[in-house]
């Protein structure tokens, strides 16, 4: 894939309630031991994408500190990379702080050899191979390839996500809303395949359409106003949408069972993550575990169920956690019994003994707070 | 420019004791703990202790170590200043040898050595457990001005005639060496570590090399040959958890000793910068199930757990099946465990699967291995 960039668009990134508060959706701890970003960076990687671009919004820092130099990702260290870009004025400015700008500034299109860029969001998970798509897109000569998939339950999910009207031949005729008034539809995954010609042609275009638009709203511009060739393309496979909080807590619960797992996380797909040196979990006497993850680097002393135990978290003995998400470096003391919480890292439970919140809503708590 | 130190691991020889785990791959690159390979020991020693320069000596079987070892990025030691060469023999103009021994080994480098310039050089063994900094005993070396410094671990008087015992006078300067002795004049046993004070050392391996009766070997010529001389070998004292994980017995115990949380090997250190480094696996984090138990056990990512495992440690890729009964057990990198097997005291093989309601070594006392015939691949 040597004519393919990669970029990864982190600015339409949906809030995920107070996870997101000091940290981009991209950074948030995912199944103990993940980023969300991973998905889409191995996707790439897996795909043969072997230069990425990653757009940041804010949190900058906290992107860094994730992906560090992109070897993990990156298979000739040469001649691939992870690049971060932002817009530091953006950040006065947020309305106007969009991806196109950030591309205006700082990814000089006229400068880098490629014939197409494969843009996607970090909040779809998906493991996706693109060489099938890039190939579908080049052969039918499009300008742009909207990737979609068919889903149900669209009623009552992907409430405000897009939805795509396709024509024969895959053209998309419309993009509109999903406000819930059909069962089924086809919605975007907010990923493009767009050659090198049409994302210069959006980038000039937005400023006279308006400078507040982003990527998403200019392509839903152009397919409503039937300019450009833009074409849909179905992926079949499994989708996790982290759209907002609700979503984070009911798709990492669901990833504990074994089909919904087995259809996310594909044989020879590995999504790689970054490595903390964590030595293996161990696991006491008294560890009684059912159902759950436990990430390494963890003590396990007590009852965990239901759960997702991120890396080097201790669990004393006498706890009791059921139906949990802990992120990592927290400390559960003893006896201390909790259901239906949320910790971010590094929280210290020892003098509370008892946290409950409930299916309906997560009992959350904030990073290094110590209970 | 002078490095100071450079260290040579040596991590070529056989190790027949392992039987089937080492037919195919060296010993040091044999799986330990559940996610590290026995090299990552000597390896993250060296990087923790901020030695640069390591040379790896191979020899047997040694293509996957080689691999692994790699430009030495898995221990951090690919930096600005950092020299990690894996070294096999090579033909000279002198002709092509084999390494003879662990001596002969270093003699062949000298070259690598004398390009690298160092004061002093660390010979450490690629198949010890143990968790440390060098830089006590390099201080000690160069505080004390001897030509060699060993490290000596206090052992039970009792098996002190398994081991080379070190007599020391009050400033702990080695007065006589025994090897295996009958009636030992001290229980302090040497671990094969050693700093040399290098001007000195290659003296030693340039005469050794020429004689034709020698063995080549650190413990048998060298340290005897320079003791005899007069020459000044100081013994520093090595605490902490320290093994020679040579025997499938002791390679067992020493991962009972992990699983069952001795406290004597602290993996768990809170510093980041002073862990077991190794080649990190792509994999879900360990998933428990349902039915599933596990109790004084260590496990990695990539293990799925569905049956009951106690006293084990459980490597990466590894699937143990519902009904399932785990006691006591090594299970290696892949291995899957079926429905109903019954297991105990065991070192499973990478690899290897084992049928459902299989049943191997109940309540049995020895250590068994199960390789299936991996291994003679």
């Amino acid at each position: 894939m040597k004519k393919v960039i990669g970029i990864c668009n982190l600015h339409d990134d949906p809030h995920l309630g107070l996870l997101t508060e000091s940290r981009p959706c991209g950074a948030v701890t995912f199944l103990g031991r993940y980023g969300l970003i991973d998905f889409t960076l191995s996707n790439f990687s897996n795909s043969g994408i072997e230069k990425v671009y990653v757009l940041v919004k804010s949190g900058i820092l906290q992107m860094r500190n994730h992906i560090g130099n992109g070897s993990i990702w990156t298979n000739n260290t040469k001649t691939g990379f992870i690049k971060l870009l932002i817009n530091e004025k953006g950040l006065f400015s947020p309305k106007f702080n969009t991806d196109i700008a950030n591309i205006k500034l700082n990814l000089p299109i006229d400068e880098i050899d490629f014939e197409c860029a494969v843009i996607a969001p970090s909040f779809m998970l998906t493991s996706i191979d693109y060489g099938p798509i890039i190939k579908s897109h080049i052969e039918s000569k499009a300008d742009i390839t909207v990737v979609y998939s068919h889903l149900a339950s669209t009623d009552a999910e992907y409430i405000n996500c897009d939805r795509l009207k396709i024509n024969k031949d895959n053209k998309i005729s419309k993009i509109d809303t999903n406000f819930g008034k059909t069962s089924e539809a086809d919605i975007s995954l907010e990923s493009f395949v767009i050659t090198k010609k049409a994302l210069k042609k959006l980038i000039a275009d937005s400023a006279k359409v308006s400078e507040m638009f982003n990527l998403r709203q200019m392509i839903s511009y152009y397919v409503n106003e039937d300019i450009l060739d833009i074409r849909a393309y179905q992926f079949e496979g499994y989708v996790v949408p982290m759209l907002d909080f609700d979503h984070y807590v009911k798709n990492s619960f669901e990833l504990l069972n074994y089909e919904s797992r087995r259809q996310l996380f594909l044989e020879d797909w590995p999504i790689y993550t970054t490595t903390h040196n964590t030595p293996p979990t161990l696991y006491g006497k008294t560890a009684e575990v059912k159902n759950s993850f436990i990430a390494n680097g963890s003590v396990i002393k007590g009852k965990v169920e239901n759960s997702i135990i991120s890396r080097e978290v201790l669990v004393e003995k006498g706890a009791e956690i059921k139906n949990c998400i802990i992120f990592t470096k927290s400390e559960i003391g003893k006896d201390v019994k909790m259901e239906y919480v949320v910790t971010d890292k590094k929280v210290k439970i020892n003098t509370t003994k008892e946290l409950n919140g409930s299916v309906e809503k997560m009992l959350y708590i904030h990073q290094g707070a110590k209970i | 420019m002078q490095n100071k130190v450079i260290a040579m691991i040596l991590a070529g020889g056989k190790g027949t004791r392992l039987e089937s785990l080492t037919k195919k791959t060296a010993k040091p690159a044999v799986s330990f703990a559940a996610k590290y390979r026995i090299i990552d020991f000597p390896l993250s020693n060296c990087a923790n202790s901020g030695i640069n320069v390591v040379g790896v000596l191979i020899q047997y079987e040694s293509t996957e170590l080689d691999s692994y070892i790699g430009n030495g990025e898995k221990w951090g030691l690919n930096g600005v200043h950092c020299i990690m060469s894996t070294l096999a023999p090579r033909q000279t103009e002198q002709g092509a040898n084999w390494y003879k021994g662990t001596a002969d080994a270093i003699a062949q480098n000298i070259d690598f050595l004398d390009n690298n310039n160092p004061k002093y050089v660390v010979i450490l063994s690629g198949d010890h457990i143990y968790k440390t900094t060098y830089n006590e005993m390099i201080n000690l070396h160069e505080k004390s001005k001897a030509d060699a410094t060993i490290s000596v671990i206090e052992v039970d008087p009792k098996e002190a005639s398994r081991f080379g015992i070190m007599a020391v006078d009050k400033n702990d300067v080695i007065t006589e060496f025994q090897e295996k002795p009958k009636v030992p004049k001290s229980n302090l046993a040497s671990m094969g570590v050693y700093v040399f004070t290098w001007e000195v050392l290659r003296k030693y391996l340039i005469e050794d090399m020429a004689k034709t009766d020698s063995d080549h070997d650190f413990g048998k010529n060298i340290i005897p040959t320079m003791l005899n001389d007069g020459r000044k070998l100081q013994a520093y004292r090595f605490k902490g958890y320290w093994r020679d994980v040579g025997t499938l017995a002791s390679l067992h115990e020493a991962n009972m000793d992990i699983a069952l949380d001795k406290l004597e090997l602290n993996l768990y250190d809170q510093d980041a910068s002073n862990r077991i480094y190794t080649q990190d696996t792509s994999g879900l984090p360990q998933y428990v199930g349902k039915n599933g138990s596990i109790t004084r056990s260590i496990a990695t990512q990539g293990a799925v757990i569905l049956g009951h495992v106690d006293s084990s440690v459980i490597s990466s890729g590894v699937v143990i099946e519902g009904g399932a009964e785990i006691k006591r057990c090594v299970i290696m990198e892949n291995a899957k465990i079926r429905r109903g097997a019954v297991i105990h005291n065991a070192i499973i093989a990478p690899e290897v699967e084992i049928k459902e309601n299989e049943k191997i070594n109940v309540d049995g006392e020895e250590v068994v291995l199960v390789d299936n015939g991996w291994g003679n691949k």
